[in-house]
């Protein structure tokens, strides 16, 4: 079982989440009509034996997708962070300024 | 083709690739550079030796489920799912999956309940954007591709032995695998069968 520390709940087992996908794509912008950049982003992959950065739906969860680091070969899991990096900031702020005043 | 190995050179006018869950790996190394291709692993699980109880192979497949059931010569009965659903070179299983493959089993077969698992190991499978294989000239001269299978490559073996062996004498795919490009993604000529979209662990 591979367990994931979620920056909302603590440490969950993975099956509480969903794999999404490879969390080091970058999608262009949609006004982008560029068909390679589009072929790029949506079919081609690094698929790396070792590092991988990829996102997480914590779906029976806080529900927030999370990037996680997790190693292929040794499934080692890394950094665990919010992908959406508003989200992120927020969680990193210290608890009193999240009080409502 | 010409590769630099540890004891020398190593040279062949025509080079033919297969090696499943680790085409990337080899792709990066020979300069193909990005493929479209992740590597997933797939469990199969063998039950200690039991009496002759299953005389063919038991497949089933509706919605999001997949198992599949035989018995070998020696006894064991042999099945398998799903794929654990993430990106893994690790040829090792994990519980989840486990738990739910062991669940299709007992609710094909409920006599199975008590049977004792034996054995249990993870493959890794070269998981393709739409679920169907590449067999194919490269852009590198003289390297030629066959991957992308999936886990339904055994099956297939014949056949493909015999489209690549084709393609790599006539430097020309047959008639048969001639849409089982690496670029069919680029002209939107998919072959997804099963509709799931460029999501290989969903293939």
């Amino acid at each position: 079982m591979l367990r994931l520390d979620c920056p909302v709940c603590g440490l969950r087992d993975h099956d509480e989440f969903t794999y999404l996908e490879d969390g080091s794509i970058t999608y262009p912008k949609l006004t982008n009509e560029n068909q390679d950049d589009w072929f790029d982003a949506v079919y081609l992959r690094e698929n790396p034996r070792g590092r991988h950065v990829e996102k997480w739906h914590h779906t029976f969860g806080c529900r927030t997708v999370l990037l996680v680091e997790r190693d292929t070969l040794t499934h080692v899991i890394g950094k665990i962070k919010p992908a959406h990096p508003k989200i992120a900031a927020a969680l990193k702020q210290p608890a009193t300024a999240k009080k409502r005043s | 083709m010409l590769r630099q190995a540890s004891r020398g050179e190593i040279r062949a006018e025509k080079v033919g690739m297969a090696v499943a869950g680790s085409t990337s790996l080899l792709a990066h190394k020979a300069g193909l550079g990005r493929l479209p291709i992740e590597s997933h692993k797939l469990q199969a699980f063998v039950s200690e030796p039991i009496k002759p109880f299953l005389d063919s192979v038991v497949v089933y497949g509706v919605g999001h489920g997949h198992f599949y059931i035989s018995q070998s010569d020696k006894g064991g009965m042999v099945f398998g799912g799903n794929l654990d659903g993430y990106n893994s070179y690790a040829q090792k299983g994990n519980l989840p999956l486990y738990t739910d493959v062991a669940s299709c089993a007992m609710n094909m077969m409920p006599a199975l309940g008590r049977v004792k698992l034996l054995r249990q190991w993870a493959g890794i499978m070269d998981m393709s954007m739409d679920g169907s294989p590449f067999i194919t000239k490269t852009d590198i001269n003289g390297l030629y591709l066959n991957a992308g299978w999936c886990y339904g490559g055994f099956k297939a073996t014949p056949a493909s032995g015999w489209c690549f062996a084709h393609t790599i004498a006539h430097d020309a795919p047959h008639d048969v695998n001639k849409l089982l490009t690496l670029d069919r993604y680029k002209t939107g000529h998919m072959l997804d069968e099963s509709g799931h979209g460029p999501y290989p662990k969903s293939h």
